[in-house]
This record gives structure tokens, C-alpha cells and sequence, in this order.
């Protein structure tokens, strides 16, 4: 019905506005995540200079860093709601799946934007090669897709236990292992002039099944 | 107590057969030997982590925490045949490869299968609340579980890997010498017994466990 | 064929211990649950 779509579409609208406002009004996230990024950058780029030739290391560098300023910054989304007590309140007026869907977007968002800090500067940094533009950035795309899913997801698990923050890294990292394997593949394989189809399945696929099925979960996450 | 003894002589016997009496696969020649413990062990991990997310679909659609019962005791099972499966696969490798541990692909998803349910593991510790702990883990199994069969069936086919032939093929037969192939499948068939025993042990125990906590 | 022996002596032994091991577990379960 057309009417519930696009009333669904204007809460999730609305949570991803509320989210962005509530986010830029102190930005805790974003600085911990451009914080943390920036300085495990410098602290490599200090200690190992610059590594033009070297797309293996380059790849990977750039993959952890993104991984573990994201884990940083994204586990308190959910924790934040809680500790506030608004997700009874936004319970009343959206669906778990709308509530997801609107903190994922935010996610989405929050990592674009943390990446578009980042990866300039680490590739200033590090002297690396030029990238191939599409398929560095199709790498880089579908690899923020599942991070964003799944730290949505974990997150929302995660706020109702009560070792937040350590758990939230510690069950979070191995569900992104294979992002970051393909990830990490697919970036360098664009560096060597290698195809990267493989790890773009592989990332797509996970990025696909990942979303699926979380949303689904979305509705059977809370008590009613 | 005789199907106990079954069990127990089952997989004797066909230990027994495989390592005096079975021929050896050409390419693998001495190493032959850990296929029989090794690929059952992967099979038994699939097995028990599919059950275990079956359950916990189970247990979000119905809610009966006996559902969470086995969802829990079969990922533990799970993770201890990946071990199991690990272990036998890096023997193998010291054997044939030379080295313990390369990061093959393959190599590479077991482990990523082994730390994604140890987080399942660490998950469920840290949750107080019967109904809290089996809602959240459900939900965390069922996604675990869809990282697995990436992680099993379709890495190994987009990477190229030194590992031998993915066994685990549903299309055609293994080209395998008959008595071999007897052998392995029968070493199957013993641990899957194996398992249900010890889940069903499992399953027993945290019933128990929830019996003496009320 | 001497090595295949060792080996499965050694599989056996373990194998046996393991055995042993779930069927003491099993009867303690059986303990409990009679109470």
C-alpha cells in the first residue's frame, strides 16, 4: 500500500535526520573516528615512510585503520539510545526494521564521511600509487556497505548486554574478516593492475546476505 | 548402552580399515590418512552450525528456550569440531605443504568461521537474562550462520587455492578409490552419531542447569 | 605399514579416552537428573 511505504520511508527519513542533528550537535563519533584514523596514520607513516611500492601494505593499512576507526566509533549508536532511554520513545512511533534502517543510512553516512577524510589523507601520506578510480572506490563502497550493516546490527545487539565496548570490537571484528580479506585483496589487485571481479562478488554477496538477513532480525531483536 | 558401544566401534573400525587397509589417494600419497578425520570434522562443523541456526530461527518464531538449548549446545559443538577441523587441516598441510599455517583461502575461512562463533561464545557469556541471552544470541547465529556458507562454499571457488578438490562438491561423485570412499563415508555416518550423542548430552545439561537455577 | 600402526594406536587410545570421557559425563547428567 502506498501509503504505508512512503509514511515507512518518512520515519526512516526522520530517525536519519534525527540521527545526523543528534551526531553533529557534538560530533563525539566523528572525532573519535577521525581522531583515532588520523592517528594510527601518522604513527605507521612516522615509523615506516612512505611505501609507493608496496600495494600489499598499502592495502592493508588502509583496510585496518578504516576497520578499527569505524569499531571505535560506531558501538555507541545504540548504546547512546539506550543509556538515554529514547528508544522506548522511538519504539512508540517506528518499527525496530525502521529504526535499523534509519540508524544503518546514518551509519552509511557517518562512514562516507569519515572515509572521505581518511583516505585522501592516507593516500597523501603513505605516497601511495595512483587508484584506479572506479574500482577503488567500487572496493571501498561495497566494503563500507557490510561494515555499516553489520556494525548497525552488532550495535543493536550489543546495547542491551552490559560489557558494551570490548564486546562490541570483539563480536563485530570477526563478522568483518572477510570484508577485510576481500577488501584489502580487492585494493590491492586494483594497485597491481590484477582483475578484481572476485573480491567484488565476495564483497557484494556479503554485503547482500548481510543486509538481508539483519533486517529481517531487526523485528525479533526487542522484547514487545 | 549398546548403541554407545555402536558408536564406539563404528568409528574403531573404521579407523581401523582406513589406516591398515585403504588404499592411498595418488596425489596425497602418505597424507591420505588425515582426509578420513579432517574433511568429517568440516562436515560435522556445517552440520552443527546449521542446526544451530534452524534453532535459533525456531526459537524467535516460538520462543521456547529448549529451542535456545540446542541452537547453544550445537554452536559449541560446532566450534569445537572447527577446531577439530583446523587442527587435522593444519597437520595436513605441515605434511604436505611444509609449513603449519599459510593463510591459504581456505585455511583462511576456517579460521574466520572459528573466531566468528568463538564471538558467538563470548556473546552469549556476557548476556545475564534467560530470555535476553537466547533472543540476542539467536539473532547473532543467524547472521553468523549466513557468513559461513560464503566463507565454506564460494571462497574457495573465487580464490584459488592450493587446497585439494572442495570435496564438499553436491554436483558429481569424488573420483575416490571405492574402498576409500566407504571408508570416509562411513567415518561420516560415526560422526554424526557422535554428534547427536553429544548434543543431546549438551542439551541435557543445560536443561539441568536451568532446573537447579529456578 | 609400521607407521600406519602407530597412528592408529595412537587414534585409537584417544579416540578411546574420548569415549570414556562422554560416557562418565553422561552418567553424572543421569545423577543430577534423578534428583
Amino acid at each position: 500500500m502506498p501509503n504505508a511505504a512512503s509514511s515507512s520511508a518518512a520515519t526512516v527519513w526522520a530517525i536519519l535526520r534525527k540521527e545526523c542533528r543528534s551526531e553533529w550537535r557534538t560530533r563525539y563519533g566523528l572525532n573519535a573516528a577521525v581522531l583515532f584514523a588520523v592517528t594510527s596514520l601518522t604513527a605507521v607513516t612516522f615509523s615506516a615512510g612512505r611505501m609507493p611500492d608496496r600495494p600489499d601494505l598499502l592495502a592493508a593499512l588502509l583496510w585496518i585503520t578504516l576497520l578499527f576507526a569505524a569499531l571505535a566509533s560506531m558501538s555507541h549508536a545504540f548504546v547512546r539510545e539506550m543509556e538515554s532511554r529514547t528508544l522506548l520513545l522511538l519504539r512508540l512511533v517506528a518499527s525496530p526494521t525502521e529504526i535499523a534502517l534509519g540508524k544503518l543510512l546514518f551509519n552509511i553516512a557517518f562512514l562516507l564521511v569519515v572515509e572521505a577524510i581518511t583516505v585522501p589523507l592516507f593516500l597523501v601520506l603513505t605516497g601511495a600509487p595512483p587508484v584506479r578510480l572506479t574500482q577503488f572506490l567500487t572496493i571501498l563502497g561495497l566494503g563500507t556497505l557490510s561494515l555499516a550493516a553489520s556494525s548497525t546490527l552488532v550495535g543493536a545487539v550489543i546495547a542491551q548486554t552490559r560489557s558494551r565496548g570490548a564486546l562490541f570490537a570483539g563480536v563485530s571484528l570477526p563478522l568483518l574478516l572477510p570484508v577485510l580479506a576481500s577488501g584489502v585483496a580487492g585494493t590491492r589487485a586494483q594497485w597491481d593492475g590484477m582483475p578484481i571481479l572476485a573480491d567484488v562478488r565476495l564483497l557484494a554477496a556479503y554485503a547482500v546476505a548481510l543486509l538481508g538477513v539483519s533486517l529481517l532480525l531487526y523485528d525479533h531483536l526487542w522484547e514487545d | 548402552m549398546i548403541w554407545r558401544i555402536g558408536i564406539f566401534l563404528w568409528i574403531a573400525a573404521t579407523m581401523a580399515v582406513a589406516l591398515l587397509v585403504a588404499p592411498l589417494v595418488p596425489v596425497l600419497q602418505e597424507t591420505t590418512r588425515v582426509l578420513y578425520f579432517h574433511i568429517p570434522s568440516a562436515w560435522i562443523t556445517v552440520v552443527a552450525l546449521g542446526w544451530s541456526m534452524l534453532n535459533s530461527v525456531l526459537y524467535l518464531w516460538r520462543r521456547d528456550l529448549r529451542r535456545d538449548d540446542h541452537a547453544a549446545a550445537a554452536a559449541e559443538l560446532g566450534f569445537l569440531f572447527c577446531i577439530a577441523a583446523t587442527v587435522t587441516g593444519s597437520i595436513w598441510a605441515k605434511s604436505m605443504w611444509g609449513s603449519w599455517w599459510n593463510w591459504d583461502p581456505r585455511e583462511t575461512s576456517i579460521f574466520f568461521v572459528l573466531l566468528i562463533y568463538g564471538a558467538y561464545l563470548a556473546l552469549r557469556g556476557s548476556i545475564e537474562g534467560e530470555e535476553k541471552r537466547a533472543r540476542l544470541s539467536a539473532v547473532y547465529s543467524i547472521i553468523a550462520f549466513v557468513a559461513v556458507p560464503p566463507l565454506i562454499f564460494v571462497v574457495p571457488r573465487i580464490y584459488s587455492t592450493l587446497h585439494p578438490d572442495p570435496i564438499i562438491n553436491t554436483s558429481g561423485k569424488i573420483d575416490m578409490d571405492p574402498m576409500i570412499r566407504w571408508c570416509f563415508f562411513s567415518m561420516l555416518v560415526g560422526f554424526t552419531f557422535l554428534f547427536s550423542w553429544l548434543q543431546s548430552l549438551r542439551v541435557r545439561v543445560f536443561r539441568l542447569e536451568r532446573r537447579l537455577a529456578a | 605399514m609400521d607407521r600406519n600402526w602407530v597412528v592408529l594406536g595412537v587414534s585409537l587410545l584417544v579416540w578411546g579416552l574420548l569415549f570414556t570421557w562422554i560416557l562418565r559425563l553422561e552418567r553424572r547428567v543421569r545423577e543430577v537428573e534423578r534428583r
